[in-house]
């Protein structure tokens, strides 16, 4: 009894004075994400990487656009999503006071336009992710006139990149040297891809 | 298959099964160097696990079903056991159910530590135990449609409940009263406690005859959840969430049982920071429950000094891997962050302060008449009862058996670190309590060592490809004893299945035996002393049945009544 009341005087008042003063944390709290949209290119990569499905992504091709989404009440803090973005938009703070008044304060949305494909119109790619690849480019010294070509790579839409190579490689006599089953797949191949965009001179 | 494992422990056991059940014994298989499984027939489950279990000194893991129909056209069942006399290894007996004939003979009546296994694997697959006495489910609620499996595959979607097919619930609490008695049920009313259950005490006077519980009332699917939506990686993150104390645990078992599936070596400097993490999760779990053994004896000083001193473990945790719970560290093939120097020189600092600290706050808890008067003979748990159900942690140390899965079958950083398996003779309340009292000075001990041996390196291998249908276990030792996670691969980057078992599901069924002849008043402190996710009721209700009248005891007068022991709420 006298060791307790002994311990009791020792240790005195070891209440704080959160929240009129801010608790201490330590230096790598894993605290609130901080989003920021200038940073992002909606990559996608982050709401691969959440396990807890936090983070999502739809895209509107009527719109042209595609939201990056992200739910507060979801998140479990893991920081996965600050480990694979590559333009540190995603960043955990050290905050972790996440009450609100409203259930729809916790979502987050960012609005992205997409570049349209130059064959076929479809929207399919954030802008900001081409406009990105092609300033790494830039700067790894690729010279303006090849620059200019991957730009038109860049902004082909998988599907046609895809006719494309294979109109080439037809040209080149690659194709039509095939023995007969493969022949037959690759004009299975193509004959179900060609109504998906105005490729009729593709037609083998 | 398996062609890494080069070191073949659990010869001995396969030799011994094989001379006495000869044809019986169908296939065996090694998955890591002390994993072996071994396919049996059928009709000779119930003798060799029961061979195994009681002549060989094994003790049960966890029991396994898997619906393997897609892979050869059965049902599995997978009876691990952990071999603790001579030649230690996890021995899993496997035996195959046919699709066509759901049913299996039932190992309960011989080895009764399988029950809640088996009774789990009927609600959940739809295998019948031919032979065992409790007919009623387990974790499906009563009112769950009757030929609705979960885990089995494509029985149905993860995000759908079907609709209740049962009006009422229709539980029946079973037990074994001689003569009239009242029935005092406690909980599940109100589930603002940690975790509901509900208890069904039958009782003579103040004296407790026998006791029924029923839990699963907050049965999550995460088994079915990680099978259907999860990737490898992201199931460490949900395993951290099995449980709110000792997540991390579960999620260095999760990755550790992956990682030996598939044979990968992972960096040595990975296992000391998973170890030390896993036992600072230990450290800062016992020293609750210390405090919680303080705060049912109505010792409240020493438990709110028990959760100051406790703050600095939480803080360790914090240093460490940034959250002072749900850590995020593991991932398959090592962990996510490193320890550097400023993080370490704090981590002793916070040490050495604990180490201080604590031995002040034991002393005076261990001088503290009332918590000997209070504990001393209560809850008592017979040697025997639990040789027969398989408990581990404190609950099965504090009768004296020194099982640890860190010295039984050494994971992470163990092999070499001074772990002490403290037991107690005396089988009650007190003498679990001074398990968890050793355990904390123990954890000290282990942190500074690891700490200070820890080699340096890499943290993480990545670059290996994930090879389906592999399988093994990954085990650790949580606060509450070890966790055990089963693990089969899938060929769609996620599991095939997964199987986990934390150590509170060992202790559930010796509970029962332990109130026996106790009072009411110390049923809250002997459900306390097995430390579940759950403490104590908000409340109870008393039903005397022999003048049919219903008295409602709040939670506070439970309490009240439960550390003072006078002015009876049933008189």
């Amino acid at each position: 009894m006298f060791k307790l009341l002994r311990e009791i005087v020792k240790t005195g008042d070891v209440t704080t004075r959160y929240p009129k003063k801010p608790f201490p944390i330590s230096p790598n709290f894993r605290g609130r994400v901080e989003y920021d949209p200038l940073r992002c290119m909606a990559c996608a990569a982050c709401t691969i990487a959440c396990p807890a499905n936090a983070l999502s992504m739809v895209t509107d091709p009527a719109a042209g656009k595609r939201t990056w989404m992200f739910n507060y009440g979801r998140c479990v803090v893991c920081a996965r999503c600050e480990e694979v973005c590559p333009t540190e938009a995603i960043v955990l703070s050290g905050q972790f006071e996440l009450a609100v008044r409203a259930k729809s304060d916790l979502m987050v949305t960012a609005e992205f336009s997409l570049v349209t494909c130059r064959q076929c119109d479809t929207p399919f790619a954030p802008k900001k992710e081409v406009d990105y690849a092609m300033a790494l480019l830039e700067r790894a010294g690729v010279n303006p006139h090849d620059l200019e070509l991957r730009r038109v790579q860049y902004e082909t839409c998988p599907e046609c990149r895809r006719l494309n190579d294979f109109a080439r490689l037809r040209e080149t006599r690659l194709v039509s040297g095939l023995d007969a089953p493969a022949a037959a797949l690759v004009a299975d191949l193509v004959s179900h891809m060609a109504p998906l965009r105005s490729g009729a001179e593709l037609e083998p | 298959m398996n062609d890494h494992v080069t070191i073949r422990r659990g010869q001995s056991h396969l030799d011994a099964i094989r001379l006495q059940y000869g044809a019986a014994i169908e296939d065996a298989e090694w998955q890591t160097e002390n994993q072996v499984t071994v396919t049996v027939a059928l009709a000779s489950l119930p003798e060799v696990v029961e061979t195994l279990y009681y002549g060989r000194e094994g003790w049960l893991a966890t029991i396994v079903a898997n619906d393997e129909r897609q892979l050869n056209g059965h049902y599995a069942l997978y009876y691990i056991l952990s071999m603790e006399g001579a030649d230690r290894c996890f021995f899993v007996v496997r035996a195959l159910v046919p699709a066509h004939k759901p049913e299996f003979p039932s190992v309960t009546p011989r080895v009764p530590a399988v029950v809640w296994g088996e009774r789990e694997v009927r609600d959940m697959f739809g295998l019948e135990p031919v032979g065992l006495p409790d007919q009623r489910r387990l974790v499906l609620p009563d009112d769950w449609p009757d030929d609705l499996y979960p885990l089995r595959k494509g029985a149905m979607d993860y995000r759908t409940r079907p609709m209740p097919a049962a009006p009422a619930e229709t539980y029946t609490f079973i037990n074994e009263k001689t003569k009239t008695s009242t029935e005092v049920p406690l909980g599940p009313l109100h589930i603002t406690s940690d975790e509901p259950a509900h208890f069904r005490l039958f009782v003579d006077g103040e004296r407790i005859i026998d006791a029924d519980y029923r839990l699963f009332y907050v049965h999550r699917g995460m088994e079915k959840l990680a099978e259907t939506r999860m990737s490898y990686n992201e199931v460490n993150f949900l395993t951290d969430r099995i449980c709110g104390i000792c997540g991390f645990t579960h999620s260095f078992a999760y990755s550790s049982a992956v990682e030996r599936a598939l044979g990968i070596d992972v960096p040595e400097r990975a296992q000391f920071i998973r170890s030390v993490a896993g036992e600072v999760e230990r450290l800062h779990s016992n020293l609750l429950n210390v405090g919680l053994a303080c705060h049912f004896i109505g010792f409240d000083s020493g438990f709110m000094q028990v959760f100051r001193v406790r703050e600095k473990a939480m803080t360790i945790a914090e240093v460490l891997t940034g959250a002072r719970k749900t850590y995020a560290l593991t991932l398959v093939g090592g962990v996510r962050r490193d320890i550097h120097k400023a993080e370490r020189l704090r981590i002793l600092e916070l040490v050495a302060e604990l180490r201080r600290d604590v031995a002040d706050i034991l002393d005076i808890l261990m001088s503290t008449a009332n918590l000997e008067a209070r504990t001393r003979g209560v809850g008592r748990l017979d040697p025997k009862i639990a040789r027969d159900f398989s408990p581990s942690g404190a609950v099965v140390r504090g009768s004296g058996f020194a099982r640890d899965t860190r010295t039984m079958h050494p994971y992470g950083a163990y092999a070499n670190a001074p772990v002490v398996v403290h037991t107690e003779q005396g089988c009650d309340v007190l003498s679990r309590v001074l398990v968890r009292v050793e355990d904390v000075q123990n954890s000290l001990d282990i942190i500074e060592y690891l700490i200070d041996k820890m080699p340096e390196g890499p943290v993480l291998v990545e670059g290996f490809s994930y090879i389906p249908q592999r399988f093994a276990i990954g085990n650790t030792e949580a606060p509450r004893g070890d966790d055990i996670h089963w693990v089969m691969l899938g060929d769609n980057q996620k599991l095939y299945r997964w199987r986990c078992r934390a150590p509170t599901y060992a202790n559930w069924p010796v509970l029962r035996y332990m109130f026996r002849d106790n009072s009411v008043a110390d049923a809250p402190l002997i459900v306390a002393s097995i430390d579940p996710c759950y403490s104590c009721c908000d409340r109870m209700t008393v039903v005397d049945v022999r003048k049919e009248t219903t008295t409602v005891v709040p939670m506070k007068e439970l309490e009240r009544w439960g550390r003072e022991r006078k002015d009876s709420p049933l008189a």
